[in-house]
């Protein structure tokens, strides 16, 4: 007889195990409180990693998906309006070497296409803007903490395409809040002293100290760095990706700010370290800075001596914390009735914040996919790991091509990173066709891909990656719609200067009204 | 515009001419109003939801152009109404102060409502109060009054999904165009859905301000007309 999937128990409470079981339960929760069941076991002795504090602008819908308010949100995990990275200190190393990853796209793109263009003008003159302040407005409003949205804005809702910076930890409670009391989410806390399972290697339970054996028809690993279903039971192996990406420790630290009413700074700020790089995050209430670095490549104490530098004065009160990052993902991540989401599946550098996405993505597509019987998971778990795997490749590839093109040689992080060895080929094969062709749609071809192709215009441009000039006759196309919009690009700066408000005098705003819902 | 707290000692010789007073508001496009008032002022104009630019909270006001500084109702003498919205029958009087409990009576010494003979006295020759402002005392009252019951009207609005963003996309007869941004109305087909748990009478008020949306195909009438004097005053072909 078929077996039919009638519930779902999540393993582990940190942000990815909320989030998975809120989208769940949003979506397979029937009014009447039939539908799938969903349970959330964690253990609050063990606590949640809780570093990932950038999101991407998928976040908004996803918290509009599970119905939670966006200031209710904001409020309730300090959080703050993030437009994207701006990277330092990347291409030279040199104090005003800098570009931006906004999150808007260059402005007409796809149909009009400025990087031919801007390439061609910067071709001759070293002094032209920069590709990312000449083709998007979103550089002049993160230059000035300037916010996307107005009080007037709805909510999820604003004039410059955004996400947030907030507190992990803070989410996690939040969500779990909403879970327990609007989603119908059965919440136990319990310690997972083992997993039973049948024969066919199937999870049958998972066995609380308190609670004794909770059976589902299936589990969510959201065990964090341990993966104790997928990888510890399971025994799914992990495969270690540190011959590209070198970073493999942390040191984390949290700033308070030097006044109450300091600005709130409106991008994630990464600035080139000498063994690694620095993430430079501000919330509504403090900063959070870390180091990750290459311990191949350094000490902690050079690294932690760097640090101190980077925040200057009241460094020594604040504790640090290390944190052993495993580079890499799971060779598979559902396998039998057991699916990982979050660190369980893997982890990377937070360079581009991938983290929260792809668990955002995944339990996405868990609550949309979700068999109905346990042949079907087979085929359901099939494709899900084609496209995770896809995923982590192309965030893989992604995060290289940030190190790939740097100048730096002062020391053996930033050579190594240049080593054709350390390159995927795929990465390799792109960028020999992007000397004659800006990066297009037509390079990005899966429905599962993570950035679009302006991304890596973005990272190409700024690191001073430049086309070959005998290619620029043959890709100048539409020379009036270019002109047209870049003149577009500098009157919405002139505009919005006059209109949009900080970063910090919204949010505070915030303290005291709400957005509206349309 | 020059407010000040009005006072006995300053302002008892103060006289007042109300209808030169409202000629302040023909340059107004947009009158917020009370809920109290929002079934009578939806027979005279549509009555759509508009966010404060400082606290982005809604509130109800009456529309009166089609462009900001526009009022096609004041034909140069008065308004062309039946019913005049408090905000600007009160005038030139308002209420100051950050505390509306503690709030204070204010004037505009600048409105062309302040003569120097003629129109009315707020103070009679025996001290006493003239029917005239005991008439403005009586509207500030009612506003103040109807600060909350007005905020609670719309948040019930805005909890039930009533309110939806408007957008006017209008093209006139001599070929120029206006776009407002930033409305928002009360939708009909919401409001039918949603009607089960609304109180009657709060589900009328809704109502009128749903249908008082049709209006605005008069003021773009009014529009036309006056944009057709204009062309036959500047000597243009029409």
């Amino acid at each position: 007889m078929e077996r039919m999937i009638n519930s779902v128990c999540v393993v582990g409470g940190g942000s990815a195990g909320w989030l998975t079981a809120a989208l769940i339960a949003a979506r397979h929760r029937q009014p009447d409180g039939g539908g799938l069941t969903v349970t959330l076991v964690e253990s609050t002795q063990i606590g949640i990693v809780g570093v990932g504090e950038g999101t991407w602008p998928t976040m908004r819908n996803t918290m509009r998906k599970i119905g939670v308010s966006e200031t209710d949100l904001i409020r309730a995990c300090n959080a703050s309006f993030k437009q994207g990275a701006k990277f330092a200190r990347w291409r030279t190393g040199a104090d005003d070497d800098f570009y931006y990853h906004p999150l808007v796209l260059p402005e007409g793109f796809p149909q009009v296409d400025l990087a031919p263009h801007w390439n061609a003008i910067a071709a001759g003159h070293p002094e032209a803007p920069s590709f990312s302040d000449a083709v998007c407005f979103q550089e002049f409003l993160c230059e000035n903490d300037l916010a996307p949205k107005l009080m007037t804005s709805p909510e999820y809702g604003g004039i410059a395409n955004y996400a947030y910076h907030l507190d992990a930890v803070k989410l996690g409670q939040f969500l779990r809040e909403h879970c327990t009391g609007k989603l119908g989410v059965r919440h136990i806390d319990d310690d997972i002293v083992a997993v039973q399972q049948a024969e066919d290697g199937d999870i049958t339970a998972v066995v609380g100290t308190k609670s004794g054996p909770i059976t589902a028809d299936l589990f969510v690993d959201c065990s964090g760095f341990r993966s104790r279903l997928l990888g510890q039971a399971l025994g799914v192996p992990f495969i270690d990706c540190n011959d590209v990406l070198f970073i493999d420790r942390a040191l984390a630290v949290q700033v308070p700010y030097e006044e109450a009413n300091a600005p709130i700074v409106s991008h994630t700020l990464s600035t080139g370290q000498k063994h690694g790089w620095i993430w430079d995050i501000g919330l509504q209430n403090r900063r959070g800075v870390g180091y990750v670095y290459s311990s191949r490549h350094a000490g902690s104490e050079p690294v932690e001596a760097e640090l101190a530098a980077y925040i200057g004065p009241g460094f020594d009160k604040l504790p640090v914390r290390e944190i052993t990052i495993r580079s890499g993902h799971r060779e598979v991540f559902w396998q039998n009735n057991c699916v990982a989401v979050g660190l369980s599946a893997g982890f990377l550098e937070p360079l581009e914040a991938s983290a929260l996405v792809l668990i955002e993505l995944s339990a996405d597509y868990i609550a949309n996919a979700m068999p109905g019987t346990r042949s079907g998971m087979d085929v359901v778990a099939r494709r899900f790991n084609e496209m995770t795997r896809y995923r982590w490749a192309r965030i893989i590839e992604f995060l290289k091509l940030h190190y790939v093109l740097t100048e730096r040689n002062d020391t053996a992080f930033w050579r190594d990173n240049r080593d054709p060895a350390t390159i995927p080929e795929a990465l390799q094969e792109q960028l020999e066709l992007w000397r004659y062709a800006a990066p297009g749609e037509h390079d990005f071809t899966s429905a599962h891909e993570m950035f679009p192709a302006a991304s890596y215009q973005y990272v190409l441009y700024g690191m001073g990656f430049r086309m070959d000039p005998r290619a620029h006759a043959r890709t100048l196309r539409d020379r009036d719609a270019a002109t047209a919009a870049f003149q577009r690009n500098a009157a919405t700066k002139r505009k919005l200067a006059g209109m949009m408000p900080t970063n910090r005098s919204l949010l505070n705003k915030l303290a005291e009204f709400r957005f509206q819902p349309v | 515009m020059n407010w000040v707290q009005l006072t006995r000692a300053a302002h008892a010789g103060l006289r007042v001419d109300p209808a030169l007073a409202l000629s302040a508001c023909a340059t107004v496009h947009m009158v917020p109003l009370t809920y109290g008032e929002i079934r009578r002022v939806a027979s005279d104009f549509p009555v759509v939801l508009a966010k404060d630019a400082e606290t982005g909270q809604f509130y109800p006001a009456a529309l009166l152009g089609l462009e900001p500084h526009e009022n096609l109702y004041w034909n140069g003498a008065r308004l062309a109404a039946e019913h005049v919205p408090l905000n600007l029958a009160r005038l030139p009087f308002g209420l100051g102060g950050a505390d509306l409990a503690a709030a204070v009576i204010c004037v505009d010494l600048d409105s062309p409502g302040i003569v120097a003979e003629g129109g009315a006295p707020i103070v009679e020759a025996d001290g006493r109060e003239s029917p005239y402002f005991a008439g403005v005392q009586a509207t500030l009252g009612e506003l103040a009054g109807q600060v909350a019951p007005t905020r609670g009207f719309i948040e019930a609005a805005v909890q039930a999904r009533l309110v939806v963003p408007i957008r006017l996309d209008i093209a006139f007869d001599n070929g120029s165009k206006a776009e407002l941004a930033g409305l928002y109305a009360i939708d009909e087909a919401a409001l039918l859905r949603e009607i089960a748990g609304i109180d009657t009478e709060t589900a009328m008020v809704l109502a009128a301000m749903a249908l008082s949306i049709d209006r605005i195909g008069a003021l773009v009438r009014r529009k036309n007309a006056r944009l057709a004097d204009a062309a036959v005053w500047f000597g243009a072909d029409a």
